[in-house]
């Protein structure tokens, strides 16, 4: 049923469609970056697609798809030692991006893939077609770093903006620190004894209440 | 004695009266991180007018866990303990969503006696799932024996939940192509004795809030979404059948064992808050349905498969045949293997769609996994359902979306 999907995109776009196919029963299509929006927008609109449900945005970074080692190598791994990034041939394109889209009225599927170049991680937003694809963008954007060209809001969604690097990206290492992020000023704030700003003077966490990192006038 | 004073002049501005004008600025509230009527924790900064909210914006994270690093740096039977962890009243239909995803990736089939255990277990952890959303709204706006009555519900549940798997909370009970121990002897007619009196208190809890006139005049119209602004939000599950939109995957894609058994989808028709609460409850009476059937069609037979690359063998084997040494040892040192692709699995989570997009390069650990938490976009659309209500109606709204920290979080 699906595959039928598959032909009405490639009918449609037959320019946008690079490629396809189908693992498992999930139904893959790989679409030029530029036609993205112009293929969702079909897909949302189209009466035979009707796919008004975007289930979710995933990203995935193929850096180490040909060199991670096998099984139980993976603890050596967990440190990825900068001379074996460096030693690892470049994958190009590096990242893609997956569209989940479903429909609640047709019960099908499909999968829309972008394939971006590492040295140009720029995706146009889908945020005006679904309001969903808010939260998930600004997920990959925390996450992997790729910017959505027309969102309206394009912050970290669940790390702090003073995180440094992407941690989704294969080269990031797992055990890697962050820096402690100094103390904000909070003046209207009256803390007692103990630790905190104005307290012992310990590190607070990093994303503590006095933070400033939500902008009210976002989305003005 | 002292000369009686003159009455005191009367005064020019009645306080009750006066007509000068308030001071009306705006004002940012931060509500949360930790505050007693927050689920998890989640900061909320509030934009009041008065006491109307004109804006609010979440901020998420302060659980962030680094599930999707965590586990592209793990095996695949090590990623099952942070599924546990995503949303922590319903585990097993996280492992059995996730394990889903590995078994369609391999293209192995889980055993039957195993697929019906996975529907007891989950449907058991459906109904702890909608117990403490109900009993949280019953319990924030002051119905403090709704909550007392989910949770002996809910207790009585887990205890089966802790003969059945081991723990209460952490299950890590599948595996693939099975689960990892079978049911307990004598265990189905604990099950069997204990969900009459959940039924009981369930039906309590609806004759003190169903009808109750200041539970309806909380909920009513509170919070109310259209079922296509819904889809355009990304909602599933209860939330989103509350709008009156028949989507569930139990139904629509019956996987496991559901197309077996008989049960219905209930709908609401408004999509408010009292939607979103009535069809708990009535969740609630379906997966008690569901339950018993599943304990009259359990089938007998081996609860994971006999095939060695996946699953450990039996410990006669192990400890008696040189391959048995090998296939444990190399299940336990490595890990399975899974061959290349791409899958994205969809499961009937307690709150909506869970889908895990999932990605191997068949080299033992998943190279790619990201999770479609059903609360992540029901949570980005809290602005929009609480915009231009007070203050007081943020809780029951909140609470009726069920927001886990833990799957949203990540």
């Amino acid at each position: 049923m699906s595959q039928a999907l598959v032909d009405l995109v490639r009918e449609k776009f037959p320019e946008a469609v690079t490629g396809s196919h189908s693992h498992r029963g999930d139904e893959v299509v790989i679409v030029r970056r530029e036609d993205l929006v112009e293929v969702i927008r079909f897909l949302r609109d189209d009466p035979q697609a009707d796919m008004k449900l975007l289930r979710q945005i995933a990203g995935v970074d193929l850096l180490t798809w040909r060199t991670e080692m096998t099984g139980g190598g993976s603890l050596a791994s967990i440190e990825a030692p900068e001379y074996a990034l460096q030693k690892t041939p470049q994958v190009e394109p590096r990242f893609y991006v997956a569209y989940n889209l479903y429909s609640i009225t047709r019960h099908h599927a499909l999968r829309v893939r972008v394939e971006l170049r590492s040295d140009d991680v720029k995706l146009p937003s889908i945020h005006s077609l679904y309001k969903t694809a808010d939260w998930w963008e600004r997920y990959l954007y925390d996450m992997f770093g790729f910017e959505f060209e027309g969102h309206p809001n394009l912050q970290r969604l669940l790390l702090y903006p003073e995180f440094q690097g992407h941690p989704l990206r294969k080269d990031y290492p797992v055990r890697k620190r962050q820096l402690l992020v100094p103390e904000l000023d909070f003046p209207d704030l009256i803390r007692g004894p103990g630790p905190g700003p104005g307290g012992a003077g310990l590190p607070m966490s990093q994303t503590h209440v006095g933070r400033h990192n939500v902008d009210p006038d976002a989305y003005d | 004695m002292t000369e009686p004073t003159e009455p005191a002049a009367p005064v020019p501005h009645d306080p009750l009266t006066f007509d000068e004008d308030l001071l009306s600025a705006p004002m940012t509230v931060n509500l949360g991180p930790s505050h007693p009527a927050m689920h998890g924790v989640v900061r909320l900064v509030v934009t009041l007018n008065g006491e109307t909210i004109t804006k609010a914006i979440p901020e998420i994270g302060f659980l962030h866990r680094g599930f999707s690093k965590s586990s592209e740096n793990s095996t695949w039977h090590q990623v099952l303990p942070y599924t546990d962890r995503l949303n922590y009243v319903s585990p097993l239909l996280n492992n059995t969503g996730y394990i889903m995803g590995v078994e369609k990736l391999i293209g192995i089939k889980c055993t039957e006696r195993a697929e019906y255990l996975r529907v007891l277990g989950g449907e058991i952890c459906r109904i702890c799932d909608h117990l403490t959303c109900i009993g949280a709204i019953g319990l924030e706006l002051g119905a403090y024996t709704v909550f007392l009555y989910a949770i002996e519900a809910r207790e009585l549940l887990w205890d089966r939940i802790a003969e059945l798997c081991g723990a209460r909370v952490t299950l890590s009970w599948t595996r693939v192509s099975g689960v990892a121990n079978d049911m307990p002897h004598g265990w189905d007619q604990l099950l069997r004795d204990c969900l009459p009196r959940v039924l009981e208190l369930t039906d309590e809890i609806d004759t003190l809030l169903s009808a109750n006139r200041i539970f309806i005049d909380r909920t009513r119209d509170v919070g109310v979404i259209s079922g296509d602004e819904a889809i355009d939000w990304g909602f599933t599950g209860p939330c989103l059948r509350a709008t009156g939109v028949n989507y569930d995957v139990r139904k629509a894609h019956p996987y496991s064992v559901y197309d077996r058994f008989d049960f219905s989808i209930p709908l609401g028709s408004h999509g408010d808050t009292y939607d979103r609460y009535i069809l708990r409850i009535e969740e609630i009476r379906q997966s008690h349905r569901i339950l018993l059937q599943a304990l009259d069609q359990m089938p007998p037979g081996p609860i994971v498969t006999d095939d060695w690359r996946y699953a450990l063998p039996p410990k006669e084997d192990v400890f008696n045949s040189i391959e048995g040494v090998m296939a444990h040892f190399k299940l336990i040192m490595e890990g399975i293997h899974v061959p290349e692709g791409e899958v994205y699995v969809y499961t009937e989570g307690a709150n909506g769609e869970l889908g895990f997009h999932i990605v191997s390069n068949g080299k033992g650990k998943p190279y790619a996994i990201q999770v479609r938490a059903p609360g992540l976009p029901i949570l980005s659309a809290l602005p929009r359902l609480i915009q231009g209500h007070a203050v007081a109606d943020l809780i029951p709204i909140f609470d009726s979306i069920n927001m886990i920290g833990g799957e949203v979080e990540q």
